[in-house]
Parts: C-alpha cells; sequence; structure tokens
C-alpha cells in the first residue's frame, strides 16, 4: 500500500477546563482519503477532540494542522471554510427550516453573491441560488431523503434527522468530515445504513471521514485507523485488528484480570 | 400534470417569489385593488390605511433582526427616531428655528435610512458579541441613551415637549400638496401620499422576501436557530448579526422618515421605550419570522383600535356608562387581543393565514 500523506494533523494537544484533564498531549493522524476512527469510554475526551478541531475549544498547548495551515486558534466559520465540516453528537439542526433548507444553509460558504444583489436578487444571486439547489438536491439523491425535502425537521423521526445533519455537513463540500457518533440511539438496520452512507462519503465523494462512535462492530468494519483515548490520554492506535487485540484497550474497556 | 399548481418543471420556476398561476392572480389582483381602494377613499380610513403601511415597513425591519436573525432589539423605536431625524433635518424648510436644509425628498428619503444603518454598524461590535438577554438590556440602554440626546439637541430636535415641524413631501421638484388631475380624476396629497407608501412598501416587502430566500436570510435563520451549529457550517456569526442590524435599521429609518412626515411633525418623548415595544408586539401579533407577518400585524394594530370604536358606536354600547369612556374600551378590547393571540396562535395572524390558505387549497377535502 502507498504511503499516505496526513490531511490533519493532531500534535501534542491538552485541554482542561478548571481542574479537570480532558486532554493530555494526545496526537494522531487523519490521512487522505481515510477513514480514521477515535473510540474510548464515556468522558475519554472524544467529543473535546472534535470541538479542538472545529474551533469551539482553543486547545491550551499543542497545533493543529489542517494541510498546511495551523488552525490551533482559527475561528469555527474560518475552519468551516478551509474545508472541515461537522456533525453534532445531540443533532444540532435548524428546527424551524425544511430539510431542503438545512441542507441549502450548508451550501453557504460556496455561494459568493453578496449581501446587496442577494437583496435585489440580482442575476447573479440566482445563478448562485439555482446552483445550490442542484447542488442540495444531489445530496438528498445521494443520502436517499427525497420524501422529506419538504419537511420541517422537527417532524422527522431520529435516524432521518440525522441523515439530514450528514447532509448539511456534505453540503460544505468538504475535504474532512467530522461524524460525532452517528450510530448513537439508532437500531441494527439505521445504524447498517449509516455505515454504508460514511462508505460511500469516503469511496465515490473521496471525502476523509473522522469518526467517533459507540458501536465497535462498526467502527471496526469500516475504519481504517482507530485512535483509543482514555481519560484524555491516548492508549492506540493503529489498524482495527491491533486495536482489539491490544491489552491496554481491552483493560479500559472489560478491565483487567491481573490482581 | 400541466394543470397542477405544485408542478415545477424547474428550479428557476419554483425559486420564483410568485411561482403558480394562482399566486400571481392573487398578487396582480392585490396591488390593482390597493390602487383602488387608495384613489377613491379620502377620509380617516385613508389615513389609517398609510399609517399602515408606512409602520409596516418599521415592523418588517424589526422582524429581519429578531424574527429572522433571533436577535432581541427593544432599541427599534430610536433607530425610528435617527432616521426621521435625519429625515427632518435635511427635508426641514430652511428658515424655522431648528436645523433645516430643504432638501428633496428624493435626497432625504434615502439617506434616512442609511443614516441610523450607520448607526447600526457602529453598535454592532458590542450587539454582536451579545446574546440573549444581555442583548436585551443593552438595548433598553440604546433607548435611553438615544432619547436622552433627542431630548436635549435641541437644534435638531426642537426638544422635549416642543418637537418640530415635519419637512413637505417634495419628489423630484414635485409638491405632492398640488396634487394631480387626470381627466376627472383628482388626486389630492392624501391620495398621492398613500400611493407613494405603497410603491416604497412593495419595494420593501421584496427586499425582505429577498432576503428571505437567499443565503443573507438563510444565515441569519441559522443563527437564530444553532448559533454554533451556524458557525461550525461557515456562517460568519459578527459578520451576520452586524448585517442583520444594518439592514433593520435601515428599514426603521425609512419608515420613521415617512410616518412622521406624514403625520405633520414629532415630540422627541414619542421615541420612548414603550415606542419600541409597541413594534414587538406588532410583530408578535403578526407572525415572527415570516415574510407577511409584520404586514398583518401592523394593519390589524393600525386599524383594529378604530374598528372596534366603530363597532362600539354601531351598537351604542357603553354610550351612558360613566365607568369607562370610548377610549378605554377599544384599549381594552385591543389588550385583549393581544392575550388571546399570545395563548393561542403562537404563530400570529400568518399562522391563521397560513391555515386558511392551506384550508382552500385543499377545499374540498380535508388535507
Amino acid at each position: 500500500m502507498v504511503e499516505l500523506s496526513s490531511l490533519l494533523k493532531f500534535e501534542d494537544v491538552s485541554l482542561s477546563f478548571g481542574g479537570i484533564t480532558a486532554l493530555k498531549n494526545v496526537s494522531f493522524d487523519v490521512k487522505e482519503k481515510s477513514i480514521t476512527s477515535i473510540i474510548g469510554p464515556n468522558g475519554a475526551g472524544k467529543t473535546s477532540v472534535f470541538n479542538c478541531i472545529s474551533g469551539i475549544y482553543s486547545p491550551d498547548s499543542g497545533n493543529i494542522f489542517f494541510e498546511d495551515a495551523n488552525i490551533t486558534n482559527m475561528r469555527p466559520n474560518k475552519i468551516a471554510e478551509l474545508g472541515i465540516a461537522r456533525t453534532f453528537q445531540n443533532i444540532e439542526l435548524f428546527e424551524n427550516l425544511s430539510v431542503l433548507e438545512n441542507i441549502l444553509t450548508g451550501v453557504h460558504r460556496r455561494l459568493d453573491y453578496g449581501i446587496l444583489s442577494g437583496l435585489f436578487y440580482s442575476s447573479k444571486a440566482k445563478k448562485g441560488e439555482l446552483y445550490a439547489r442542484k447542488e442540495a438536491e444531489d445530496i438528498i439523491d445521494f443520502l436517499e431523503i427525497e420524501e422529506y425535502r419538504y419537511s420541517y425537521v422537527m417532524s422527522l423521526p431520529y435516524g432521518i434527522q440525522k441523515r439530514v445533519e450528514l447532509g448539511r455537513a456534505l453540503a460544505l463540500a468538504p475535504k474532512l468530515i467530522l461524524l460525532d457518533e452517528p450510530a448513537a440511539g439508532m437500531n441494527n438496520e439505521e445504524t447498517e445504513d449509516i455505515a454504508r452512507f460514511i462508505i460511500d462519503i469516503n469511496e465515490e465523494l473521496k471525502i476523509s471521514v473522522l469518526l467517533v462512535d459507540h458501536d465497535m462492530n462498526m467502527v471496526t468494519d469500516i475504519a481504517h485507523e482507530i485512535t483509543v483515548l482514555n481519560f484524555g490520554e491516548k492508549i492506540a492506535d493503529g489498524t482495527p485488528n491491533e486495536v482489539i487485540e491490544n491489552s491496554s484497550v481491552i483493560e479500559a474497556y472489560v478491565g483487567s484480570s491481573k490482581k | 400534470m400541466k394543470d397542477r399548481l405544485d408542478f415545477y418543471n424547474s428550479y428557476k420556476e419554483e425559486h420564483r417569489i410568485f411561482n403558480n398561476r394562482v399566486q400571481r392572480f392573487w398578487a396582480v389582483f392585490g396591488v390593482l385593488i390597493s390602487i383602488y381602494t387608495l384613489i377613491i377613499l379620502d377620509d380617516v380610513w385613508l389615513f389609517l390605511l398609510t399609517l399602515a403601511m408606512m409602520t409596516t415597513i418599521g415592523a418588517w425591519g424589526l422582524n429581519i433582526v429578531s424574527g429572522f436573525a433571533g436577535q432581541i432589539s427593544l432599541a427599534h423605536g430610536a433607530f425610528i427616531g435617527i432616521g426621521t431625524y435625519t429625515a427632518f433635518v435635511l427635508g426641514g424648510n430652511i428658515g424655522s428655528s431648528v436645523l433645516s436644509y430643504g432638501l428633496d425628498m428624493a435626497i432625504w428619503l434615502p439617506l434616512s435610512g442609511i443614516v441610523p444603518m450607520l448607526f447600526g454598524i457602529l453598535i454592532s461590535p458590542v450587539t454582536s458579541k451579545l446574546k440573549g438577554l444581555n442583548l436585551g438590556l443593552f438595548s433598553i440602554g440604546i433607548v435611553y441613551f438615544v432619547l436622552h440626546i433627542f431630548q436635549n439637541f435641541r437644534t435638531v430636535t426642537g426638544g422635549s415637549g416642543l418637537g418640530r415641524k415635519s419637512p413637505d413631501f417634495v419628489f423630484l421638484g414635485f409638491n405632492f400638496e398640488n396634487g394631480i388631475t387626470i381627466g376627472n380624476l383628482v388626486l389630492n396629497e392624501n391620495n398621492l401620499i398613500a400611493l407613494f407608501s405603497l410603491v416604497i412598501l412593495i419595494l420593501s416587502g421584496f427586499g425582505v422576501k429577498n432576503i428571505a430566500r437567499t443565503k443573507t436570510g438563510r444565515a441569519f435563520f441559522s443563527i437564530r436557530d444553532r448559533d454554533i451549529a451556524a458557525e461550525a457550517i461557515g456562517v460568519d456569526l459578527l459578520r451576520y448579526k452586524g448585517i442583520a442590524y444594518a439592514i433593520s435599521s435601515f428599514y426603521a429609518g425609512i419608515c420613521g422618515a415617512l410616518l412622521f412626515t406624514f403625520t405633520g411633525g414629532v415630540e422627541p418623548n414619542q421615541f420612548n421605550f414603550v415606542y419600541s415595544v409597541t413594534f414587538i408586539a406588532i410583530v408578535i401579533i403578526g407572525g415572527a419570522g415570516t415574510v407577511l407577518g409584520p404586514l398583518f400585524g401592523s394593519f390589524f394594530f393600525i386599524l383594529m383600535p378604530s374598528v372596534i370604536q366603530e363597532i362600539i358606536h354601531f351598537f351604542g354600547l357603553f354610550e351612558q356608562s360613566s365607568l369607562l369612556n370610548l377610549a378605554q374600551i377599544e384599549r381594552l378590547v385591543f389588550g385583549i387581543f393581544i392575550i388571546v393571540f399570545l395563548i393561542f396562535e403562537p404563530r400570529g395572524l400568518w399562522g391563521i393565514w397560513f391555515r386558511l390558505r392551506n384550508y382552500f387549497k385543499a377545499w374540498p377535502f380535508s388535507y
């Protein structure tokens, strides 16, 4: 296999809230065109990693590089503009908007017409809107949510809402997509659907995926590389097979047999 | 298939404001009826309709910042005041004791929107960083700050208790006072002002609708619903909150300039805290966050008191009563209306309209 270059570098990052250490010198890489997963027991710091990458928290020390840019203390919207999209653990959709409008909102960063041409709906704005609609419809097709296009997101089932949120992130046309527990609270069938979408996103749309989830079966099936966190520290990394054989991972999840 | 109203052949067709035959028919019909009404009327109802149209523009302004972008603003009256005095200073008749330049309406009307807009941009570094109750409190501060300046800046405002007279409606050299005669149709000043406001109203309405259907509006909605998620998809919060304030203040300024030029004069205490709250009431009654809501709200707010009075007169109720006079009853009934709305129809008049429309769309089926 060819050695792929890193898309995202997480270097020695530490983060604490008052006396609580959320992350302690955590380092890992996300390779281009890969599916990388972060796993760990509750409170291991997985979501903190995501919040550091997407700029919601700024780390106390360490650096985060995306491609060649240092994104450690950038504002979230600048990071999104570089091409990092994310979903949230608890769905953060715009609840008063329809599915279509939610996904159109995701296209925001790719529309370059100004406020005034929007106000007068100039030909530039019109062209932009038609382009946005086309992009949004492609994503709706891709995620198979055509029938919900005009539905308000609050009226939809949880599994569909998760899919819409994925759609909104895809609408940014990102290089890297961060998925925070995409399969949480789903039954087996829905989990399979989501897993299939993640693989399609990676293989068809050529987007790198960084994934946090508790569903070990899904993660070991689809991830190329796994990083394991426990109490804010990295305890293991490697391919799925290496990680599930690792003794410290077993200890973190099921406890040690030694006295 | 062709006869189905919701059948579109292209996204372009669907993206139109009036995207089917029925809507286009009602839009044209509505405009024609309005023009006809504003031409034949010449009494207190024409006065009230004109006020309602002008108030709508201000309510749309508040709706953009509070209804669309979700930023509480209790300072809307202050922005209206700044627009009003810009118009009065630039357009006021030369020779009066207060500062006046006697310019044409084609100059003072746009500027009376731009000056409050600049003020909105000036305070936006602060307003953009605040949220919720803190923002509300800050905006109350703005009201009292601006009110104090209005009360004491006598060369501009005439000072507290005195006020100043409004400029005349002189548009591109044509004074509305002269009226127009077309054949045997005589349009006096009031008809002309009403028609002029209708034009401004329709232009402002298209502006609001265009904001709502383009990326600016979606950025506002995203900030209102989930600001963290909005930022994570690339919406610059500070920038868009500032833009919301700027556009809102522009509408406020235009509203003030027209409204008080029409009523003939203004006294600084007009722009007090209650005045700002009135606009919040209008937006809530109409339906916050919708395009047509503020229009319904303004017409309801301006016309309803007179309708209630007419009804009281018609039935001869309370004529002898010494307990409450007519004006008090009218206020009381109006207050009850507001309470009933908040409890039973949170989406406002727009919500009622929406349900009625859907009922007739599906008629004779129930859904």
